[in-house]
């Protein structure tokens, strides 16, 4: 997330006043304390030492823990299955692109931050989004994945609603759920090129005439 | 007429018969060429068979089985859905949806709007509910912002009401088509005379009647009109009747038992293993319900029942619903009279992010008020400058990914928003409810006959809006 590297946040009297704002959001309700410390005995934490264990992240009151793609499968058994997780439901699996590379990020028209350029490398997070209606907690597990060739086992084993799920995420992101009974695309036609909700796959667009003037496309305005 | 034109027209010899010998006579003489002295053939037409679908089908005959095409324009499969079904005889050996012939790339051209012109679009992905898309869409902007307990009293009150009015409207919908499906126009009348009562409040309320583009983050667009309240309690009143006329039209309707009791069965493990919620999951006896588990816009401190099932079959999501559009019934009495009692602005007072909201019915439509344009127009250059940059560039958004859930009439619609902290969204993924049921049709359907499998998936009313997006 950029809000690390993004100066204009991190900086400055605004943000010092902002961070007391955040430090409230960081803090989780009880409920999800307990499953974070629930996954943190069972797996490790990436911060207390443990190579191959959970980075924890919370924000806005939401739990998010990230693991590696060998420890998914594991880390979904073990929330569907622990009696103090329970997480009958995989409610949502969803993908975002960001994009590597040198990015100019200019919010000057609209923020008056001044511009400055952020450098990443390209992954694609995946999101499990799991729900416990016996003990009413949700969190999210993520995976990150470099966006070159994005590999991970399937959940369908853990979770059936993983099926169609998983074939949405390889359909718009490209990201290849091993051993998956059916990986083809879903949403879009069987021989269309490209995964459409990757960044670098453009919106396309005409531009729009109105008495003279021109408007252009949605992905080439400026603001 | 037509027998003028049909003697002006003769055969001349039998001209057709001619003309198809002058063509297959050179392909028979090839086929004697290479032949050798095999004898001349009159050459068969030959017909090819568009479609990858059917190469798969020597392994079916194989087996003795039929693999059958269902939709996509099919009167019965609720919306463009496809069903690949493979068929013992008459019964269901497996069943493939194929989907995505609505699908219109909303998420992704969300992407490139700012925040607020994103609740146009998300309204018209599930549009048998559009509130609650609207809902669910501004609930996530308003908690990426922070601004969740700051949205006023008046708007969540106008919001319940709203979302709840299109619950009923939703669910009469279901009853139209689902009881058309299985022939009964009756039901089909009546679902939709008693929709049309909800919509003409919202066009009241909204301007539209679908696609209303009504709840904003921050608020709602704009105040309800002031006989809403009378209009509201009228429509209110009177759909209990209606429904009483369901239930005495269709509950102990012997047909109608037949052909529901006992389709489509989802246990209560098998509905969570294949991520089904709402009604389905419901009626198969677990009491979720997103109201409950994470409330919005207060609706917590109204006083209503979740309703359960016990048999998971079609039948029983039937009297769910019913019972379920009585609740609504319930909410909206209680937020009516709270409505009256609640005085205030329907938006966030926070001018940076509040939509300018004072609009008012003009010559062309709805519009902003003349007093609010000669404002801005004529007296505060700020006021002009501030609603430009509003309007074009909108508001920025601190970075972060939030999930919020709402209970639409279909099941837990979510919304999962990212945001890089600009004055678009990074990305919305929206978790619909049809999407998943679709994906749980296999399941449900194995074993039923095909006529059963209307039954089964009106059941589950997937609106394909909401599952290609």
């Amino acid at each position: 997330m950029s809000r690390d590297t993004n100066p204009n946040v991190t900086l400055g009297e605004t943000a010092a006043m902002r961070e007391g704002d955040l430090e409230l959001e960081r803090t989780l309700p009880d409920p999800l304390v307990a499953v974070r410390d629930r996954l943190v005995e069972a797996f490790g934490n990436v911060a207390e030492g443990d190579a191959d264990g959970l980075e924890v992240l919370a924000d806005r009151r939401e739990l998010t823990v990230v693991t590696g793609p060998e420890r998914l499968i594991e880390l979904l058994a073990f929330c569907r299955d622990d009696p103090a997780l329970q997480c009958e439901l995989l409610s949502d699996l969803s993908g975002v692109h960001w994009l590597g590379g040198t990015h100019e990020a200019s919010a000057q028209a609209t923020t008056g931050w001044p511009t400055y350029t952020e450098q990443r490398t390209g992954r694609i997070e995946v999101n499990y989004l799991l729900t416990s209606i016996s003990h009413g907690h949700r969190f999210r597990v993520r995976v990150n994945l470099d966006d070159e060739a994005p590999r991970l086992p399937t959940a369908t084993g853990v979770y059936s609603v993983a099926d169609f799920l998983e074939r949405e995420v390889y359909d718009f992101f490209g990201v290849v759920f091993a051993d998956h009974p059916n990986l083809q695309r879903i949403l879009m036609p069987e021989d269309w090129e490209g995964h459409p909700h990757r960044k670098d796959y453009p919106l396309g667009g005409v531009e729009v005439e109105y008495k003279g003037a021109t408007i252009p496309p949605p992905d080439e305005r400026d603001y | 007429m037509s027998s003028d034109q049909h003697s002006d027209q003769p055969p001349e010899s039998g001209a057709p018969w001619g003309e198809e010998e002058s063509v297959t006579e050179p392909t028979s003489a090839v086929a004697t060429h290479e032949g050798g002295d095999a004898p001349a053939r009159r050459a068969e037409p030959e017909y090819t068979l568009v479609g990858g679908d059917w190469e798969e089908l020597p392994d079916a005959v194989e087996d003795d089985l039929m693999v059958l095409n269902m939709g996509p324009q099919h009167p019965s499969t609720h919306g463009v859905l496809r069903m690949r079904l493979t068929l013992d005889g008459e019964t269901v050996v497996d069943n493939e949806p194929i989907i995505g012939y609505l699908h219109t790339g909303i998420e992704k051209n969300v992407e490139f709007r700012p925040w607020v012109p994103g609740v146009t679009f998300v309204t018209r992905m599930d549009y048998l509910s559009p509130l609650f898309n609207e809902l669910g869409y501004c609930l996530a902007v308003e908690k990426l912002l922070g601004v969740t307990d700051e949205v006023p009293e008046r708007a969540q009150i106008i919001r319940v009401i709203m979302t709840e009015l299109n619950r009923i409207s939703s669910h009469m919908v279901w009853l139209a088509t689902g009881g058309m499906e299985l022939g009964s126009t009756t039901a089909m009348i009546f679902g939709f005379r008693e929709r049309e009562t909800v919509l003409d409040l919202f066009e009241q309320v909204t301007g539209l009647r679908m696609n209303h583009a009504y709840i904003r983050p921050g608020g709602v667009s704009q105040d309800v009109p002031e006989d809403f309240v009378e209009r509201a309690n009228t429509v209110v009143t009177e759909i209990p009747n209606r429904l009483q006329e369901f239930e005495d039209l269709l509950t102990e309707n012997p047909i109608w038992i037949e052909r529901l009791k006992g389709v489509g069965v989802l246990t209560a493990e098998q509905c969570l293993d294949l991520g089904v919620t709402g009604p389905p999951l419901r009626s198969a006896g677990i009491p979720y319900d997103v109201r409950v588990t994470d409330p919005y816009c207060g609706i917590e401190t109204y006083d209503f029942d979740v309703i359960t099932g016990e048999d998971g079959d079609a039948y029983a999501r039937y009297l769910l619903r019913i019972e379920e559009a009585r609740q609504s019934v319930r909410i909206i009495e209680q937020a009516l009279e709270r409505l009256q009692r609640t005085e205030g602005p329907v938006m966030l007072q926070d001018q940076k992010i509040a939509w300018p909201a004072q609009l008012a019915l003009g010559p062309d439509g709805i519009g902003n008020a003349q007093e609010y344009i000669s404002k801005i127009m004529g007296q505060s250059m700020e006021s002009l400058i501030h609603h430009f940059k509003l309007v074009t560039e909108g508001f920025t958004v601190p970075a972060g990914q939030v999930y919020v859930p709402v209970e639409s009439p279909r099941g837990e619609l979510g919304y999962h928003v990212t945001s890089n902290g600009t004055n678009k969204p990074y990305r919305v993924k929206v978790r619909d409810p049809s999407f998943i049921h679709v994906g749980a049709l296999p399941t449900a359907t194995r074993g039923l006959l095909i006529a059963d499998v209307i039954v089964a998936v009106a059941s589950f009313d997937p609106v394909m809006g909401g599952v290609d997006r």
